[in-house]
């Protein structure tokens, strides 16, 4: 089987090692993955901010450089969702939306893989469910399955679903509501080793946020937590 | 009422640095709500009921002509006057007539959006009347001055200790007096208005066009006391607040409560058919019903063709009670009556996008509205619609549109994207800082630094 | 008529007909027709007693009321003479009939410490008592204390089924009581009686017949 790799502008700035995890986790499971050179950005900013006609142009863009993929996997809920939920909207056709997968929902839906191994033996790792994700893909067992079948502890976190605070150009808007939402989620987190997503925007918003308020807390890609769980050690 | 919305961001602030507690009692009330909405859908096929919902309210919404005036004539038989009021003028002018004609002393008001709204308590006091918000949260925030805060609970941002240190100071109660004798004291006041007043004054929940019922929730008395005590009642009401038949209102009680508070249905329903007393050949109510149908910018909503949608709106504050947004300051940042994702839709409709336009942009779109409402309006489907309008017609920043454009050529240019992704690496934390969006996402988060390679020259490296 | 002339009669035309031209084009939804009877909120309450008198004791205990059940009128009769002697008086609406009054101290709504009513029907789906305008509203609503007498055959499992029954007869007001007056305004704790009556007692006489 045969995958193109979308990583997201987020994933190849701040995330790059954890795509390149994605890449090495598929590879594990015998996909093949490419990347095509001419990907940028999914125009998910654009779309969410109201600037119709530049969302369109990028996902004119990112239709014609994925034209040819058999799947497209992304580490990112949001711009999966984007993909399978919004382009059709967007740009009134569906080519691509059907074959678009965020990284777990393709090992789980497509490849029908449940474990990946038992790296995460004894970890304790607090999951956060991006909103797109959850609410537009309804990915919500996946990833978990995932991580438990690794070895894992997910602990309890009562606003494991609430939304981060991020949401684009809302967190410059208004940053104070943004970093107010932020710490929420930060103020019930139960104790754990790291905090898991398979957002990237999520984990930026969350961890600067943490960084700013010197709380010591690690956080971690879904992709590179999963590459963990497969290989057996950090 | 005044619009403050175009100052979200300003208010949003202000709130958040100025009285924290805010954001504790709205976050640990809305919680609470939502806690109970939650158990009372779990023994429910709510999605299933959710459809029923949304097809009831939108097949009443697409014949809506036909069924007002079908109510109208239900009402009139029953010898209500009807009144039809285009704008909050209309109403002003209807109330100021009938305060004239029956020598309107005293008024009692039940907890109604519409007539904030339309601004009534001002025009009343205007005209001489005295005004008493009787529902507790309600009469809690006149004291205060203060617009409601939440569509169901009005007063939530305010905490025991406010309610004490308010009553203490405005009613003489002790300073640590309990909720029960902070009720009491606002009860024995309120008893006596309710008894001398001449006026009431409600809202509507819903208006069923079948029977002509104006039906309302609660769960204090109130309302069925300012409907049932004052020799005059005058009902506002919505032209959107139609159900067709009497069995529909039967479960859109069920629903409304069990989506606003958990309950079963209110504590207390009124559902009004005429008027009482020697009119009605009753032993008591009311001498004179006045129902006032108000448009003041429904019909513009309706001839929306997204926005219609939000027209079913039942006003459960179910979508309030979950939005971690509104969570953070309560309703008062909206600027405006109707506050959160539900306030978000209909305000740019009801009043202008020019005045309400940052509302659509409150949000950070995470779609938690969509999954409780139970007449299934598309709210973020709807907060997008309106962002598409407000920066078609130019309202919203420039610096945010420069930054879409110049973005969206950098997407569109692979070379040019890759260049930029690099270069965020090496950009100094000086030049960063000022750049405008990065300037302000940093307020209060400290991005971390990027400085390693991109994917993309890993991928040309090769991965292991 | 009672439709309001002055510069009413053109609102009224004005508004209708902007209804008309906003739905012009729009397509008509269909009523989706009556409540398939697969989705009605449960009756029993928390899945326990099905019969609708037993749901209506359970739904009314957890809003606060209380039940009290009897047979019929004459142990109905002894039951309130006991029952009234914590109050110095009472108030006793219109429509409750002769045989459930017995002889007490009575007084105005505004002083008296019971109110004392009919039910026209009650809702067990929602623990609901029907109480109709026509006898009088200000004993149900004024004392702090609200006795409702029910009948058994006048309980309805489904709220809707308790209104139609009402359909043909509607008064002025129709109102439902689903418990204790309750607010949670003041710093979210719940305190009752804040406007309407503290405490609601349900009394359901078993025995049918047609006092
Ligand atoms: S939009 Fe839906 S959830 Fe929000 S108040 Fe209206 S009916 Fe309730």
């Amino acid at each position: 089987m045969k995958v193109s790799l979308f990583v997201t502008c987020i994933g190849d700035r701040f995330y790059a090692e954890a795509s390149a995890d994605a890449v090495r986790l598929l590879r594990s499971l015998d996909v093949e993955v490419d990347f095509p050179m001419g990907q940028t950005c999914c125009g998910q900013p654009a779309w969410n901010s109201g600037h119709l006609p530049e969302a369109r142009r990028m996902a004119e863009h990112t239709l014609a450089v994925l034209k040819d993929a058999e799947y497209v996997v992304l580490p990112s809920g949001s711009c999966a969702a984007m993909l399978r939920c919004t382009y059709p909207h967007l740009l009134g056709r569906r080519e691509l939306s059907d074959r678009s997968y965020e990284l777990a929902q393709f090992i789980v839906d497509i490849l029908g893989v449940h474990e990946l191994g038992r790296g995460l033996e004894g970890r304790r790792l607090a999951y956060h469910h991006g909103c797109h994700a959850l609410r537009e893909l309804g990915v919500r067992e996946q990833p978990e399955q995932l991580l438990r079948s690794g070895g894992a502890e997910l602990v309890p976190w009562e606003m494991d679903q609430e939304c981060c605070g991020f949401g684009g150009l809302f967190s410059v808007k208004t940053p104070e509501v943004s970093t107010a939402m932020a710490d929420r989620k930060l103020d019930t987190l139960p104790a754990a080793e790291t905090i898991v997503s398979a957002d990237g925007g999520c984990l930026l918003q969350l961890e600067s946020r943490a960084r700013y308020r010197g709380l010591n807390l690690e956080f971690r890609s879904l992709a590179s937590t999963l590459w963990e769980a497969r290989r057996g050690s950090p | 009422m005044e619009v403050h919305s175009r100052d979200y961001a300003k208010r949003a602030r202000a709130i958040l640095r100025d009285t924290p507690g805010v954001r504790e009692a709205v976050t640990a009330a809305t919680r609470s709500f939502d806690d109970h909405r939650r158990s009372a859908f779990a023994e429910l096929d709510g999605e299933a009921l959710r459809d029923w919902a949304e097809g009831v309210k939108s097949h009443a919404l697409t014949h809506l002509d036909r069924y007002l005036e079908q109510a109208e004539s239900r009402l009139m038989e029953r010898g209500a006057h009807v009144h039809w009021a285009e704008t909050a003028e209309d109403v002003h002018r209807i109330l100021r007539e009938l305060v004239e004609r029956e020598g309107v002393r005293r008024a009692v008001k039940a907890k109604s959006m519409l007539s904030e709204e339309v601004g009534v308590n001002p025009l009343l006091e205007a005209e001489g009347v005295e005004v008493f918000e009787t529902d507790l949260g309600e009469y809690i925030i006149q004291l205060l001055g203060e617009p409601p805060s939440h569509i169901v609970g009005p007063a939530i941002h305010r905490s025991l200790e406010d309610t004490q240190a308010l009553f203490s100071e405005r009613l003489g109660t002790a300073t640590d007096a309990s909720p029960e004798e902070l009720a009491g004291a606002a009860r024995g006041i309120l008893r006596e208005a309710f008894l001398a007043a001449d006026l009431g004054i409600s809202g509507g929940n819903f208006l069923v066009a079948e029977t002509g019922s104006i039906a309302l929730i609660e769960n204090e008395g109130n309302i069925r006391m300012s409907t049932s005590l004052p020799r005059v009642h005058v009902a506002l009401v919505g032209i959107e607040k139609i159900l067709p038949r009497l069995a529909d209102l039967s479960t859109f009680l069920q629903v409304t409560s069990k989506s606003a508070t958990g309950q079963p249905v209110g504590t207390f329903v009124s559902i009004i058919q005429g008027p009482g007393g020697s009119r009605g050949g009753e032993p008591d109510g009311p001498e004179e019903l006045h129902v006032v149908l108000v448009d003041n910018g429904r019909t513009r909503l309706l001839a929306d063709p997204e926005a219609w949608e939000a027209l079913r709106c039942v006003r459960c504050g179910a979508c309030l009670n979950i939005c971690p947004v509104y969570r953070q300051t309560g309703g008062h940042a909206y600027g405006y009556v109707y506050s959160g994702p539900i306030g978000a839709v209909i305000s740019p409709g009801l009043v202008s996008l020019e005045e309400t336009f940052p509302l659509p942009f409150a949000s950070s779109l995470c779609g938690a509205c969509a999954e409780v409402c139970p007449v299934r309006i598309p709210i973020p489907h709807l907060l997008h619609t309106w962002r598409e309008r407000a920066v078609e017609q130019g309202l919203t920043e420039g610096t945010a549109r420069s930054l879409m454009k110049g973005w969206s050529r950098a997407a569109t240019h692979p070379r040019l994207f890759d260049w930029i992704e690099r270069a965020m690496a090496v950009l100094p934390d000086g030049i960063s800082r000022r750049l405008p969006m990065l300037r302000d996402w940093t307020r209060g988060r400290s991005l971390p630094r990027a400085t390693g390679p991109t994917f993309r020259e890993i991928w040309k490296d090769g991965i292991e | 008529m009672n439709r309001e002339a002055e510069g009413g009669a053109g609102a009224r035309d004005r508004i209708l007909a902007r209804i008309r031209e906003a739905n012009g084009s729009r397509e008509t939804v269909e009523h989706p027709g009556t409540l398939p009877a697969g989705l009605e909120p449960p009756v029993a309450y928390g899945g326990q007693r099905p019969d609708p008198v037993d749901a209506l004791e359970d739904r009314l205990s957890a809003a606060g009321g209380r039940v009290v059940r009897l047979s019929g009128p004459d142990s109905a009769r002894r039951w309130l003479e006991e029952f009234a002697q914590e109050f110095a008086s009472v108030s006793i609406c219109e429509g409750v009939p002769e045989l459930l009054c017995p002889s007490l101290p009575n007084a105005q709504p505004e002083q008296a410490g019971l109110g004392v009513s009919m039910a026209v029907g009650a809702a067990a789906q929602t623990g609901s008592l029907l109480l109709s305008s026509t006898e009088g509203r200000r004993s149900q609503l004024l004392p702090p204390t609200h006795l409702v007498w029910v009948r058994a055959q006048d309980v309805h499992a489904t709220l809707g089924a308790a209104l139609e029954a009402r359909m043909g007869d509607l008064p002025a007001a129709l109102a439902l009581h689903s418990g204790p007056s309750k607010s949670a305004d003041i710093g979210r704790i719940i305190v009752t009686g804040v406007h309407g009556p503290g405490r609601l007692v349900a009394a359901v006489l078993e025995e049918s017949g047609d006092w």
